[in-house]
């Protein structure tokens, strides 16, 4: 132990600098992670669809690339349940499902306003959510895994008999098995036509308003999720993740973090849901299903559990793969067993998935280099 | 008033009494030392304290408040820390998240919607984290990631946790356990250093009959779940029960 | 019917149902309590037992990818009986090598991880199946012989099968009881649930009674695939739509409970059954329950789990 440090005079300036730089440090980081966002959604489609050589190898569409944003904005929450906080969840179908029929319903029967879709969505993912978790946190573990797959499993079966029609009525709620279809929309704030195309830059095609519509909500989902990274919530989640039991004796309530982790999920899942139903006009029953609950798992684990960019990753590829390859020829239908062995590879070679790749390489390079011994 | 008081507790598991009838007091500022053979329920004590365990019968007192029906974490709150066995850190965090997550309890720990505030703005609780790593020595370690570290770090770690905590009363379970000599008079040295800096209120459970004797104001000990003999260090060095209770293993 | 015919029915229904239930449950219930594996794959093992059955027994017109290899039609036809003996013995040794190469590698890898993996296995095993096979559903014939009703008192008519079937999984749940109950390996089994690390301790080799847990396991997902492959569909996506209900059986008997998991699958098995044939009859109207057949065993599952977390008979946690 030093004896110098302790003089209380020179410690607390050392610490006070040292405290000012990391503050804007990480201050700078928290714009810089919103400025490369903001580009990289301006840039996506352009890449995506239009580049030279990049877009042909690519063969993106523009419902592609809007298909990829929700569902990077369903993953980047379901990674803070499960990266950040370790708890895995196989029931975020139910959250995604509702959200999606709930915002379906809305346009059908109150009003077709975009943005009122995406927040009555929302908001009754979220009630759902609280109930959820409040049921299946109980128990850690399998338990709570198993737990979320029966509740969603629960809401599916409901979905395709049930709750087809409202009860007592005749009024399609989910429509069952054919899926919702009434979905009606209204241009967005009354003003933008989703399917026109929104003002260019630098005379590239950035995309329609539809696109511009999804990637303001992928900023914001990126920008939150980064802001409560970095809140005590952050901290407390990778904790939790770490070793439950001892922040529970740092006098933590690990139980009501749990939930708040798990509710914040939900909402993220919420709007991604929401979102797919302006995106598609349709409400599959699949939706609801464990596959979707998959997906959203694979995606995430696929593009690097436990950070803020992997999971945009892993469900690029992911969509890319069930949509583009799919298409190849020869290796078209292949392509779920390709993202099956993919997924497989990365649980047992590359936990931190394609996010952590670098650094993966990075370590099993300097792990080859050192067989040869010391000299 | 005593700052903890264990008032003929009672815990059964199934048919084995692992608690039998203990009552105990701690004092404030002082170090209290739990001995007894192995299986003598030195460990369940102290968990029945934490909230780990619920009593079966009798009650414990915290600054004159019952603490039986409490979850662990308000325990925490009210303050008590505890120190694990086993360094119970967190593996994948920062040294310095490590200490935080503690500070954040002790300067924030009731729960509120904090979610979108930087925790960078509470500077309370990294100047916190940063004065009890400072205390045990692992300052300029506050990078490193807790799972790279060397055992007697790990070590110091762990206790640093506990400290940040702001603990008025500190449980250490054996917190020499598998440590070198060297290691070992280290943190013992630390603790002592804590006590008279922090004036802490220490209750440790320990098997180093050496560091016992030469830490402890009063000592208790256990067998069987039963206290059998307390008292100042060298009344229970001459009590022919506690002897006995050793059965010729360890030279008091 | 007879209300007392009604009951007969739903009972000898919620058995048969429950059977298959059962036979998954208790392999996925040795292996998590046992050898404390999270075992998402387990429906993948259905999955083979049912296709490889379906191969053993019949010669079926093949799709998929066979079929534009060249085969028109595949199988041996052997015959039911030979299925019910081949299949066991082959699933056996899946689950052996399942045991050696994935879970013993992720024995100490924390329970999310274990969940990852055999999810993801059970997904390429599903994809295997359906690029082989196609996604069509494939119907699993049984022999005359078997397929004919027979005349149960309170019933009437029911297909002698769906007896077979009840019969079969009481053989073997008592096969499996004498094994776990009277032989050195099921002292090691037992022993294992209750506290694993004291059996290493003791110095007895546990790596192979593991082999054996997992191999036997797998045998009964593996028959539950034979035996209910003409029920029910023989499909790529059956074992996953296995696998959670036999899950739910698992836990709501209690983990490591052999008669927990039988109890479990009984229970749900009749629920189901029940919520299929009853109707709530009133003055006013009727109402079927049926379209909440399927909504009634997670009800189910989720009451009694939030009741009694450990399960109906199950007593330490399992897990975190």
């Amino acid at each position: 132990m030093s004896d110098d440090a302790r003089t209380d005079g020179g410690t607390t300036v050392k610490n006070t600098t040292a405290l000012r730089e990391r503050y804007d440090a990480l201050k700078g980081e928290e714009s810089t992670v919103a400025v490369v966002s903001i580009i990289g959604l301006l840039a996506f489609p352009w890449l995506f669809i239009e580049a030279p050589v990049v877009s042909g190898f690519l063969k993106g569409y523009e419902s592609l690339a809007s298909l990829i944003l929700i569902w990077a904005i369903f993953a980047i929450g379901f990674d803070l349940l499960l990266g950040y906080t370790g708890l895995l969840s196989f029931g975020h179908a139910a959250f995604w499902g509702t959200a999606a029929y709930a915002s379906a319903n809305v346009s059908a029967y109150l009003t077709g306003s975009p943005l009122v879709m995406v927040l009555l969505g929302t908001v009754i993912a979220v009630g759902l959510a609280w109930l959820l978790g409040y049921l299946t946190l109980r128990r850690g573990g399998i338990y709570f895994s198993i737990l979320t797959l029966a509740f969603a499993q629960m809401m599916f079966y409901m979905s395709s008999s049930v709750l087809a029609t409202y009860p007592g009525s005749k009024t399609p709620l989910t429509n069952g098995e054919n899926g919702f279809t009434g979905v009606s929309l209204d241009p967005l704030l009354g003003m933008f036509e989703l399917n026109r195309e929104m003002p260019s830059i630098l005379g590239e095609f950035v995309g329609t308003w539809h696109y511009g519509f999804i990637a303001v909500f992928t900023f914001l989902a990126i920008v939150i999720a980064y802001r409560i990274l970095n809140s005590p919530y952050g901290l407390v989640f990778k904790a939790i993740r770490e070793n439950e039991q001892r922040t529970e004796f740092v006098g933590l309530n690990v139980w009501r973090y749990k939930l708040m982790s798990f509710i914040i999920s939900g909402t993220f899942a919420g709007v991604a849901g929401s979102l797919f139903t302006i995106h598609s006009q349709y409400v599959p029953l699949s939706s609801l299903y464990w596959t979707s609950s998959g997906e959203v798992v694979i995606m995430t684990v696929l593009g690097g559990a436990g950070s803020l960019f992997g999971p945009i990753f892993g469900a690029a590829v992911y969509l890319w793969v069930e949509n583009i390859v799919s298409g190849m020829p020869n290796i078209g239908a292949f392509w779920h067993l390709i993202l099956g062995l993919v997924f497989v590879v990365v649980i047992v070679l590359v936990p931190d998935g394609i996010w952590g790749l670098p650094d993966a390489v990075r370590r099993a390079w300097g792990y080859i280099s050192n067989l040869g011994g010391d000299r | 008033m005593p700052l903890l008081e264990l008032d003929d507790v009672v815990k059964e598991f199934g048919g084995l009494v692992a608690t039998d009838h203990v009552s105990l007091d701690v004092n404030e500022g002082e170090h209290l030392s739990i001995i007894g053979p192995n299986g003598a329920g030195k460990s369940t004590l102290i968990n029945l304290v934490t909230r780990m365990l619920d009593v079966t019968d009798g009650d414990i007192r915290f600054k004159g408040d019952s603490i039986v029906a409490l979850e662990p974490h308000e325990v925490v709150q009210r303050g008590i820390g505890k120190s694990f066995q086993t360094a119970s850190i967190f593996p994948e965090l920062t040294v310095e998240e490590n200490a935080e997550i503690a500070a954040l309890a002790a300067e924030h720990g009731e729960f509120r919607f904090n979610f979108l505030k930087h925790l960078r703005d509470y500077t309370e609780v990294s100047d916190l984290a940063h004065r009890t790593l400072d205390a045990v020595g692992l300052l300029e370690k506050v990078d490193r990631r807790a799972a790279d570290l060397p055992y007697g770090d790990k070590r110091r770690l762990e206790i640093s946790i506990a400290l940040a905590s702001e603990p008025d009363l500190l449980l250490m379970d054996e917190p020499t356990a598998g440590m070198s000599p060297e290691e070992t008079q280290s943190t013992v040295d630390l603790i002592e250093e804590l006590k008279e800096e922090l004036g802490l209120t220490i209750v440790l459970v320990e098997h180093d009959m050496e560091i016992v004797f030469s830490v402890s104001d009063r000592i208790a000990v256990l067998n069987r779940g039963e206290i059998i003999a307390e008292g100042t260090p060298d009344e229970v060095q001459g009590d022919p029960d506690v002897q006995e209770a050793y059965l010729g293993g360890v030279e008091l | 019917m007879s209300l007392l015919g009604q009951v007969a029915s739903i009972v000898l229904n919620g058995l048969q149902q429950g059977a298959i239930y059962v036979l998954v449950a208790m392999g996925l219930s040795i292996i998590l309590g046992t050898l404390k594996f999270v075992n998402f794959a387990h429906g993948a093992l259905y999955l083979i037992g049912t296709y490889v059955g379906m191969l053993v027994a019949l010669e079926i017109r093949v799709g998929g990818k066979l079929q534009e290899w060249g085969y028109t039609t595949l199988g041996l036809g052997w015959g039911f009986i030979a299925a019910l003996v081949i299949v066991p013995i082959f699933v056996f040794v899946v689950g052996i090598l399942m045991e050696r190469f994935i879970a013993r590698p992720f024995y100490d890898r924390p329970d999310t991880d274990q969940i990852l993996l055999t999810f993801g296995l059970a997904i390429v095993v599903q994809e295997v199946f359906r690029i082989m096979f196609g996604g069509q559903s494939y119907s699993f014939e049984l022999p005359q012989s078997v397929s004919v009703p027979v005349t149960v008192p309170l019933i009437g008519s029911y297909p002698l099968w769906r007896l077979i079937l009840i019969g079969i999984t009481a053989a073997l749940v008592v096969t499996v009881y004498l094994l776990i109950e009277y032989t050195d390996f099921g002292l090691v089994v037992r022993a294992g649930t209750a506290d694993a690390e004291m059996v290493r301790l003791l110095g007895i080799k546990i790596s192979r009674p593991y082999i054996l847990v997992f191999g036997i396991g797998a045998a009964l997902a593996g028959v539950a695939g034979v035996v209910g492959g003409p029920l029910y569909a023989v499909n790529p996506s059956i074992g996953m739509e296995v696998l959670v209900p036999a899950f739910l059986v698992v836990v709501i008997g209690g983990v490591g409970s052999l008669t927990g998991a039988v109890l479990g699958g009984v229970l749900l098995g009749l629920t189901q059954a029940f919520l299929t044939q009853f109707t709530l009859v009133t003055p006013w109207f009727s109402y079927s329950l049926s379209p909440w057949s399927q909504v009634g065993i997670y009800v189910l599952a989720a009451v009694i789990l939030l009741t009694r977390p450990e399960g109906l008979l199950g007593s330490a946690e399992v897990g975190s």
